[in-house]
This record gives C-alpha cells, structure tokens and sequence, in this order.
C-alpha cells in the first residue's frame, strides 16, 4: 500500500518536476542569431548580466550588448536612435518612469510573453509597466524605499531621556515625517553627524518631494492635469526639507547628493536616519564596505500629515522594440532574465523581485541561512510594496516637468525663494509643458 | 583645352577636402541651423518638418535662465583660461630652469590632460564633498574649520570647486606650449639684457614675455574651442546645480536637447552661444596676430 501511495505520488510529481525542467529550459533554439541589446549598466544590474551566458547556451544565440550605461545616459542615447530611425536592436533596458516618453518604440507584449508567464509576476508591477493599454515592458525588479535607522542610537538611554525630556514623547523608530524631523535634529551635531539625508537634485529630489506631497494629502496635478502641487501640501512639504537644511540636520552638501551620496553617507556612520531602496540592504550590513554593518533597523516609510505613507515607486525592466528582427528571440531572452532563477540572483543582492514566487523563495532562503537581516529586509519591503507604492504620473513629459519642478525645489530651500513663490513658478512652467504636450 | 584643364587641376585636387569639410562641417552646421527653426523633438521625429521661423530664438530672448547661464559660462571662460595661463606659465618657467629631471617633470606634468574629463569630475566630486569629501576632513582634522564647508552647494564655493577641476585639468596645456615657446627663444637677447644691467623682472617683462605671448594666445585659441569639454566635469560635480548656481550653457543646451528631448530649442541655445565662442576665439586670434607683428612676425 505504500509502495503503491509512494508510485502514484512520484507519478503526479513527475510531469510537474519535467515541466519545472521544461520551463527552467525551453527557451527555444535560435542558433546563429545575434541578439543586439542595450542594457542600463552598474554594479547592482551587472550580477544578473553574468547569466546571460546560460541563455546564450541553451538557445545557441549570441547576445551583443551595444550599450551598458547608467539610465540617464541610456535614456539620451535612445531618444537619439529614435531620431536617428537607427533602433536596429530589439531588447532595451526600461524603467516605468522613462517608458511614457518612448511612445510606440517598444512592443505591446501581451501576446509576446504567454499569459501564464505573466501570471507569475507581480499584478501591481504589471499594471505599472502599462502605458495606454499596452505592457511596454517586464518588469526586472522594483523599487521602493524605506527608512533605515542607527539602531544603537534608539537603544542609548541617555538618548532615550534627552529626547524624551526636549519633544515629550518616547524615542522610537519613527512612525510620521513628523517624528523624522525631530529625531533627526536630536541626533545632529554636525559636522560630525547628522540626522538624516535626502537626495537633492535631479529626477531624484522631485520623486521625493512627490512621494512626501502624496502623503501629506497633496497631489502633483488633478484629474485634468492642472499643476496642483503649489498647494498647502505642497509648501509644507518643501518646509520639511527647508527646516532639516537650516537647522543643519542634514548635510551641508546634500542638495548636490544623488543615491550614490546618501548610500555611502549612511554606510559611513555619520547618518542617523535613512530613507534608501532595497537594493543598499546588502551593501549597509556588510562589514567590509559600512561601518553601520550589524547595527541596523529597519521600518516602513513614515506616513505624512495625510496619513498615508510616503512609496514613491518603479520598476526597472526590459522592452522589445517594434522594429526588432527576431522578437522570439527577444521574448525569449526577457523572459530568461525575469525567470525564477534570474531574480532569485537579483534578491540575494536585495533587490525587490517582480515575481510573487521568488518573495517567498528569496526570504526562505535567507532564513535558512540564519540572514535574520536580509528576512526582516524582505518582510518590510514586501508590505510597503503591496500597500504603499505608487508612480509617478505615467505621462510622456515627466522628466521635463520634473526638471521645471527640482531647481525651484533648491531655490526654495537654499532660501533664493520664498516657498509658496518658487511652487508658484514651477506649476506655472509645468503648466506651458502640459499644454505643449497636449494635456491641457 | 590644356589651358582650361591646368585652370581646373587646383580645384580639382580640392575637392576631395572640400567634399569632406562640407559633409563633416558644413552640413551638420546647417542641419542644426535648420532644426532650430523647428519645434524638433528627438521622440518625436516628425516634428522636424515643422517650421515655425524664429519662435525658438524669440523664446531665448524672455529665458532667464539662459542669459544666466550666458553670463555665467563667460565668467567660468574669463576666470578659467586667465588662471590656466598664469599658472601654465609659472610652471613652464620652473621647468625651464630644471637642469636635471626635466623630461620626467614634463611627462608628469602632463597626467592631467589624459584624464577624462567625467573621471575628473567624479574625482573633484568626492574631494569636495561636505560628509565623506577628503578635502573637509582634511580641514577639520587640522583644526582650520570646525563645520563642513559645503563646497559644492554654496554659491561662490561651487564656481570655484567647478573652476578647480577645470584648472587642474587644463593648465598642464598651456604650460607644455609655453614650455615649447621658452625652448625656441634664443639666448642672445636675454645674455645681452644681462651685460646691460637689466634685472630678472626688466628682463621677464620685457625680452621673455613678449616672445611666448603668440604661444599663449595659441593656447587661448585652442582652449577657447575645447573648453566645452568642461560639461563632463560641471554634469558629474553639480549638475549645474544647486538651483543653478553653477549652471553653464552646456549643462543647460545638454538638459533642454537630451532630457527633455527639446532638440529644436537647444539648438538655437548653441547657435547664440556660439557667438560666445567665435567672440573669444575671434579675440585671442587678433592678439596672437598682434603679438607675432610686434615680434616682427608674420602681419
């Protein structure tokens, strides 16, 4: 009897286990074929490139990457392929805050990539990767931030009464922006440390001041795409940023700080408090590169005065080309660099996975690994993932409203500009782009 | 006929650089020209067949923060090229007075000019960087200041950190071809401005200079032309940031063409400055002329 239970269950399991192997290898045969690609290039993306050499592999085709480099770089290069009529490569690294300029470059791949392929993945990625009803792109992995915190300094008791006795309430990992602030001004004795950071110029200092109006009940426009962001929500977001600078809880420099900055910043130890993506996790509790390694809390992004929590959001992904010669191939490859496999080398990195199966996965294996870090990593991310992230408006112009946007957000902040007059000006800019661009 | 034919031979024989100057220079030139009388965007290839006249150029001319942008890149071009020569040439006249070592000096010297420009801007970034920047730390461990000078934020400190990296790159060429000039000077002069008493500055002021003048007006020339390599340095260091204190017209030109994909605008941004370049290149070649007539060169 259980030798025949033992039989009848390993007959079940085999088809599975033979369509697992299948799945894991079937990615077609296309040999001689030269795939042309242009990648966004870094150290966090170059792990995942190292597997293309399997795909390679097991297609017989050989993979040509024209271009590796970071995504503001990628993304002028490819405005001037399109300029040029020169897009004779089919597969392109994307992100869901470019993709809405690119028009109709890239391929609907509903109906390139199998509906049950897509059952696998996220369905909050998938919507984000739709531009007017067409998946542009499959998402590689996502991105949203958290705030890290020096955990010994929470655990001090002399810090514990001094911010008691100053602010009258407990010192806890903070759950407001609010609470970030004055935290972060307790913690300052600049030059030598400091409270918290921000990212100050580029897209980067626009996502955050996005992310924070959102959650203090704001909104960059209304539902007719009117600028609305120079509102009260919106000076009192600015006033947040204002108030760390002057009050030197932040460092001196840091409107010039990009990720890179506030990363190395924190690693430092000089940063008590850290809104940062996923994909530093790894690199902060490594002894070798952070000095903070082995003394790191993690919450969830705080919320605002709205009481939502900031999660400004994206995903980094890959899209096929209309004019690509060989869109199996392409279909192919995307669907090998989004595997199981593929992000399961990306979430040992600490970079957030697309797919639901490799959440689970990733964070069983980094248990049985005793990596109680990198779990509460996953654990933390995954919820703010389902329950706070949101994009940016998926319209074409969003890079150009957002350079209109970021400047006036550092005049106001350096104090060049009043608040209110600086948000004044840009949502009067923006309005110019919006109606260029036929919004309005 | 033959007549006719030896007539024609010259041009003939032109014409294969003729050909090649038209397709690499002027063509470009007036593709651009024509782009700018256009709403050109490069998402949008269509919008080049779009002309709308002078519109572009009409927009400059109510942009503020262009003419900003102007005014300041003619202050980073004044500060910049006057500092690269001055020290370019203190450096040439030590070197010149090194009799031993003086080869391996010279290829030393010459290390910053092979740095790319973005490896020095990302090098100059980390320098001047308020938290983890050597150039703090190094301030504040020897007691000079006790608060983090935010060298790249602050806004004279930001010209001078964006100037900085400028200078170290580039002086070493100005130093090299004044270098060369004060090798081709003859002795005479200066052994005869000796035997007639004359004193190390009569003799500098007066024999020295005026014979390396038309190499320093060359290196002006050709530093005012390639200056505009200086965008990889101000892109990496501060973006022409913060709130656009060091904004430049190339980091403008570049974010109006590329990020917002407004090629047709940032086209006519590069043809009014172009008129900066030819002004300052026009300038240093009337004083190079200037310089070698009084040296008795070519007029």
């Amino acid at each position: 009897m259980r030798k025949s239970f033992a039989f009848l269950a390993s007959a079940a399991i085999l088809p599975l286990m033979l369509t697992g192997i299948a799945n894991a290898t079937d990615y077609g045969k296309f040999d001689g074929y030269t795939l042309r690609v242009k990648l966004i290039g870094g150290a966090q993306y170059e792990p995942l490139y190292a597997e293309i050499a399997k795909w390679e592999t097991a297609t017989g085709a050989k993979v040509e990457i024209l271009s590796r480099k970071n995504h503001f770089e990628l993304d002028r290069e490819i405005k001037q392929d399109i300029a040029a009529g020169t897009l004779d490569w089919c597969v392109g690294s994307n992100h869901t805050s470019f993709a809405p300029q690119y028009g109709t470059i890239y391929r609907d791949l509903n109906g390139v990539i199998p509906a049950e392929t897509l059952a696998g993945f996220d369905a909050l990625a998938i919507k984000n990767s739709t531009v007017d009803g067409r998946l542009v792109q499959l998402p590689r992995h996502s991105d949203i931030s958290n705030l890290f915190y020096k955990k010994s300094l929470f655990e001090d008791q002399a810090n514990k009464d001094g911010f008691k006795s100053e602010f009258g309430y407990e010192l806890a990992p903070p759950e407001t922006w609010d609470q970030v602030k004055d935290q972060a001004m307790f913690f300052a004795d600049a030059p030598n440390f400091y409270g918290t950071q921000y990212v100050g110029k580029d897209e980067a200092i626009t996502g955050r001041f996005y992310e924070m109006l959102v959650a203090n009940g704001g909104a960059l426009f209304d539902e007719d795409w009117n600028p609305t962001f120079n509102s009260e929500a919106g000076v009192m977001t600015v006033q947040w940023f204002k108030d760390l600078y002057d009050a030197k809880a932040v460092p001196a420099g840091v409107l010039n700080y990009l990720w890179d900055d506030t990363g190395l910043g924190f690693a430092s130890g000089t940063v008590a408090l850290n809104l940062d993506w996923a994909g530093w996790a790894s690199f902060f509790n490594d002894p070798a590169n952070s000095k903070v390694a082995g003394d790191i809390g993690l919450v969830r992004a705080p919320k605002g005065a709205g009481g939502k929590r900031t999660g400004w959001s994206g995903s980094h992904s890959f899209s096929i080309t209309e004019t690509c010669d060989n869109v199996d191939a392409a279909a192919s490859f995307v669907t090998f660099l989004t595997d199981h496999d593929q992000q399961m080398v990306e979430a040992r990195k600490g970079l957030l996975p697309t797919r639901t199966q490799v959440w689970t996965d990733a964070k069983k294996e980094f248990a049985d690994a005793g990596n109680d870090f990198l779990v509460t990593v996953f654990d933390t991310y995954k919820v703010s993932m389902s329950e706070d992230a949101f994009t940016p408006p998926l319209i074409e112009p969003w890079i150009e409203v957002s350079n209109e946007i970021w400047p006036r957000l550092q005049a106001a902040i350096l104090g060049e500009m009043e608040i209110k007059a600086a948000l004044d000006e840009a949502a009067e800019a923006t309005r110019t782009i919006m109606e260029d661009a036929g919004y309005l | 006929m033959r007549w006719r034919a030896e007539k024609h031979t010259p041009y003939l024989l032109l014409s294969p650089a003729i050909l090649t100057i038209l397709f690499v220079v002027a063509v470009p030139l007036v593709f651009s020209l024509y782009t700018s009388l256009t709403p050109y965007r490069l998402t949008k290839p269509d919008s080049i067949n779009q002309f709308i006249g002078l519109r572009n150029y009409e927009r400059l001319l109510d942009d503020t923060k262009f003419w900003w942008a102007f005014g300041r890149t003619i202050l980073f071009l004044t500060i910049a090229l006057n500092l690269e020569f001055l020290l370019g040439l203190g450096i040439a006249l030590l070197i010149n007075r090194i009799t031993w070592g003086q080869r391996t000096l010279r290829t030393i010297m010459m290390f910053p000019m092979m740095f790319s420009p973005i490896l020095v801007g990302f090098q100059f970034k980390f320098i001047f960087n308020d938290n983890i920047g050597i150039l703090n730390n190094a301030l504040q461990s020897l007691g000079l200041t006790d608060g983090a000078i935010p060298w790249l934020v602050e806004r004279d400190l930001a010209m001078f950190s964006i100037i900085f990296a400028e200078v170290w790159m580039s002086t070493s060429v100005f130093a090299i071809l004044l270098l060369a000039g004060l090798f081709a000077m003859p002795k005479d002069p200066l052994e005869a401005a000796k035997v007639d008493g004359c004193t190390p500055w009569q003799v500098f002021r007066h024999i020295t200079l005026p014979f390396i003048m038309p190499f320093a007006y060359i290196a002006m020339t050709i530093r005012s032309l390639d200056v505009a390599r200086a965008y990889d340095i101000v892109d990496v260091m501060t973006g022409g940031g913060p709130a656009g204190r060091t904004e430049l017209l190339w980091t403008l030109i570049a974010r109006v063409g590329y990020d917002n994909a407004k090629m047709g605008q940032a086209n006519a941004m590069a043809y009014v400055s172009t008129i900066l370049s030819i002004l300052f290149t026009w300038y240093f070649f009337t004083k190079l002329v200037a310089a070698r007539r009084y040296m008795g060169g070519a007029a």
